[in-house]
């Protein structure tokens, strides 16, 4: 039926009586404070669509979707479930009215079978948990919906993309008659997206209403019968064919203005005698004790960018955390710039120019209470220190190089960093570690998690002038796209082991894929 | 090491982008005074709660307060005994805002006040009537500061060493505190002239804090707490050290991960912490009691503690916490005697008193988050 009217708007349909979407709002308003998350927005979604809500990090898609899922409350407009005004006051109205969602997050039990996780989500459960009526049920469902499920298998024992499969058959299994995947494919092997979209394309086959939030264009177009984009709280395009648009014009939407594209000319990294980081045989622990990393062996020379692939949680934080020295090693030898950092102090790290990009800055870079000014000059105490106190007239002014040298548009240097927004908490990490232009070895972790496509083109210009002035780089990343246009070579992590050195150009996305899922096909 | 801060939102619908510039001009001067409602009417719930125990116990919570008032606030003597009071509270309640800048929960400012107390008696009965007075204050002050930090620093090094919580090792230590004083008066240290009566002989008058003219009791340590009060919002205000400690203190981890000496911060702290406390114990000997005895220091580092969350660990802010709380254990002796209620009837409004803080305390943090 998409394909009868693709650029149809709201009320054409509704004039001409085809189709009542399955939900509809219109005038949806939502504000934090001061902040429009969602403004005067309208959008339908009908049954037997895949329909792909696109927009940068804040753009208020999150928010759109949780207002329908009932975890937010609109502050204005209408929501209409086939043709009904309805008042989702809670997630548990939300799936009464047959509205799913599968967070970006999961939320599964990992200690608990597939059956036990689903059955905790399903009324009329009785007091006695009968396993084999419920395994036998969740089977019949699954295979009703061409999805491949052990009901018996511990979800701890699944990978990521079978977890967000049963994610998926919960939620419909709980009668929803709409599912909104909230960014499914971001922590997914090319395969896994691939498996995806097909379980996608089946659900749609057989009537059911599809949200997918997303930022990737490629998805968009390999999934979705329509899009919409939002943009700073408002729709911007709505439920548009995305075939007759081309990308630049999409990003235009999303964006509000054009994106420089990357130099694509770059000088080759040299042969350096002496490498900027040489990872020799090491083997990790992780926080619970198990091997997070095996037998790791990996140099960076001065002038490289090497991008880490792998699903998240295959050694990549331990991985950081080693090279930093923040992290003891069980064996083998780190050195930066040809020094040993030789136990886990990571101001060995810093003393040689080793700096990182945390994944989680909140956790590991923000001290609540502390201005972005004093953000500056945690590490670098020497270069302010003026006898016993600080000189905070020449804080600022290193601010303010920092802030002329990355163009990263920091906020305000009295601003407390805590009470920022994840985007903007980011900006001040990248601006300090980035701005830094003595670094030797910069280790970035996610370094564009939560920011706008500008500002994520920035923070990749800026990772490329380290690499040009002669620094090693570290990028991890679980985005393929931006490990394939900035590495040098990639290197993929599978289970804490190096599965393979890969250089972008010599193979394609989905060899990249087999080795981060362990060389399975 | 610390409490990992509560994980990031990871999602843009909980930290939205600053699509709207937020404007946070004209709704300030409206927060400060709701803010300021709020403290009156949880203090003035204290007090007609304390008002309403004291009548059902026959007492007249109007006549009450009015003795209450004339104890503490009506002439220079009565206001010299609440600063008497209000000294050691203070340097106990400093004892407990140093190390809270690092992190730390320092329980122990009661058995750090006692070995500075007897670190300073023993330098004292030791030296007197061989030096000058001054020099054996100075002396006493040192010894005393010396004692306190180092007996906070036992807590430290296990924190640092095995990791065990410096509120659980400092809380213990009072006890040890109590008993190294309680061993030292009834043997080594007991006066052979005492009658039998487990006490030190007393200081020499020479030794003894000057007293400040027209204020009774009121003694020169006063003045030197509220210096040093002074003087420890300063070094945490301007000093690298003092900003470290913030660091260090907001988050351990990415503390650590600036590089900073994490370890020797939250030493240096809690040692610093237990020589104020020491100082303390040292004031109030040479300043009051002059002679070392059992319950000498009457909790006085639990008060403290309470002064320093009233304050919220702000140093000057302190100085008023303690004044309060000097006024109301001066208001505590008139109650036994004017209103003929036990003397423990006082802490039941300090107890009032910090569950009103703390009902605030809460109130202001929902709101901000």
């Amino acid at each position: 039926m998409t394909e009868l009217a693709p650029m149809l708007d709201l009320t054409a349909e509704s004039a001409t009586g085809s189709t009542t979407p399955f939900i509809e709002v219109r005038g949806l308003t939502k504000r934090f404070g001061e902040v429009l998350a969602n403004d005067q927005v309208a959008f339908d979604v009908r049954a037997g669509e895949v329909h792909a809500l696109l927009g940068e990090n804040g753009a208020g898609k999150s928010t759109l979707m949780k207002l329908l899922y009932g975890v937010y409350h609109a502050d204005e407009g209408d929501v209409l479930v086939e043709g009904e005004p309805v008042e989702i006051t809670s997630p548990a109205v939300a799936r009464a009215l047959g509205i799913g969602m599968v967070f970006q997050d999961l939320r599964l039990v990992p200690a608990f079978t597939v059956a036990e996780n689903i059955s905790m989500a399903l009324d009329g459960q009785g007091f006695v948990y009968r396993r084999g009526a419920v395994e036998r049920h969740i089977r019949d469902s699954a295979e009703q919906m061409g999805f491949a499920v052990d009901p018996g298998a511990l979800v701890r024992h699944l990978a990521i993309g079978e977890r967000q499969r049963v994610e998926i058959l919960k939620v419909l299994m709980a009668g929803a008659r709409m599912v909104i995947l909230d960014e499914p494919t971001s922590v997914l092997a090319p395969q896994e997206v691939d498996a995806l979209f097909g379980a996608v394309d089946e659900l749609r086959s057989q009537g059911l209403a599809i949200v997918i939030i997303t930022h990737k264009l490629h998805e968009a177009r390999a999934i979705a019968d329509r899009v919409s984009v939002l943009r700073g709280g408002r729709i911007v395009a709505r439920g548009i064919d995305p075939t007759t648009m081309d990308d630049r014009t999409l990003i235009g939407h999303m964006v509000g203005r054009e994106v420089p594209a990357l130099p694509a000319e770059r000088p080759a990294p040299p042969e350096a005698p002496v490498p900027a980081l040489a990872v020799r045989n090491i083997t990790v622990s992780g926080d619970g004790g198990h091997v997070a990393l095996r037998d790791v062996d990996l140099a960076i020379a001065s002038g490289e960018l090497v991008g880490i692939a792998g699903v998240s949680g295959n050694g990549q934080r331990e991985l950081f955390e080693a090279v930093l020295g923040l992290r003891p090693l069980s064996s083998g030898s780190i050195t930066i710039d040809d020094t040993p950092v030789r136990k886990a102090d990571p101001r060995i790290a810093l003393a040689v120019g080793g700096v990182g990009i945390p994944e989680d800055p909140l956790a590991h870079s923000v001290v609540p209470g502390l201005s972005v000014l004093e953000h500056m000059v945690l590490s670098d105490m020497g270069a302010v220190r003026k006898g016993l106190g600080i000189d905070w007239n020449r804080a600022r002014s290193l601010l303010g190089d920092l802030d002329e040298r990355t163009q990263l548009r920091i906020a305000a240097p009295h601003r407390e960093v805590a009470s920022l927004s994840g985007g903007n908490v980011q900006r001040v990490i990248l601006t300090r570690t980035l701005g830094d232009d003595g670094s030797r070895l910069v280790v970035a972790a996610y370094p564009s998690r939560g920011l706008d496509i500008a500002t994520t083109r920035r923070t990749q210009e800026l990772l490329l002038a380290r690499r040009a002035a002669g620094a090693g780089v570290l990028l991890i990343s679980e985005d393929l796209d931006e490990l394939l246009e900035l590495s040098d070579r990639i290197a993929v992590l599978h289970a804490g082991e190096l599965a393979g050195i890969v250089r972008p150009g010599e193979v394609d996305r989905y060899e990249i894929g087999r080795l981060m899922l362990g060389g399975a096909e | 090491m610390t409490v990992a801060p509560p994980a990031p939102p990871t999602d843009e619908g909980l930290a939205p982008a600053p699509v709207v510039a937020a404007p946070a001009g004209p709704s300030r001067g409206r927060n400060l005074l709701i803010g300021a409602g709020r403290w009156v009417v949880a203090y003035g719930a204290a007090l007609v709660i304390f008002g309403a125990l004291a009548w059902m116990k026959g007492a007249d919570p109007i006549a009450l307060y009015r003795d209450m008032w004339a104890s503490t606030f009506s002439n220079s003597t009565s206001l010299g005994e609440v600063g008497l009071k209000a000294t050691p509270f203070l340097l106990a309640a400093l004892a407990v805002a140093v190390p809270a800048r690092a992190g730390l929960v320092n329980i122990g400012g009661e058995g750090q006040l006692v070995i500075g107390t007897v670190a300073a008696a023993g330098a004292g009965l030791a030296l007197d009537g061989q030096l000058q007075g001054w020099a054996v204050m100075l002396v006493m002050g040192v010894a005393a500061a010396i004692g306190g930090g180092l007996w906070a620093g036992i807590a430290g090094v296990l924190r640092l060493k095995t990791g065990i919580n410096e509120a659980i090792s400092t809380l213990l230590l009072n006890y040890v505190a109590t008993d190294v004083l309680l061993y030292l008066i009834y043997d080594p240290w007991k006066d052979a002239a005492g009658f039998g009566q487990p006490a030190s002989r007393p200081l020499l008058d020479s030794s003894r804090l000057p007293r400040i003219e027209g204020f009774g009791r009121l003694h020169l340590g006063f003045v030197v707490a509220i210096g040093l009060a002074v003087g420890v919002w300063a070094i945490l205000r301007y000093t690298s050290w003092g900003f470290r400690l913030r660091v260090a203190g907001g988050n351990a981890e990415a503390a650590r991960r600036a590089g900073l000496p994490v370890g020797w911060l939250v030493l240096s702290s809690i040692l610093v912490g237990g020589a104020l406390a020491g100082l303390g114990g040292m004031l109030h000997f040479a300043g009051v009691e002059g002679q070392l005895r059992s319950g000498i220091t009457f909790t006085f580092g639990y008060v403290g503690f309470l002064a320093s969350w009233l304050a919220r660990h702000d140093p000057l802010k302190i100085i008023g916490a303690s004044i309060l709380l000097g006024a109301i254990a001066v208001a505590g002796d008139s109650l036994q005697i004017d209103a003929g209620l036990p003397a423990a009837t006082v802490k039941i409004l300090m107890a009032l008193v910090l569950l009103a803080v703390l009902a605030n305390s809460r109130r202001t943090k929902g709101a901000a988050s």
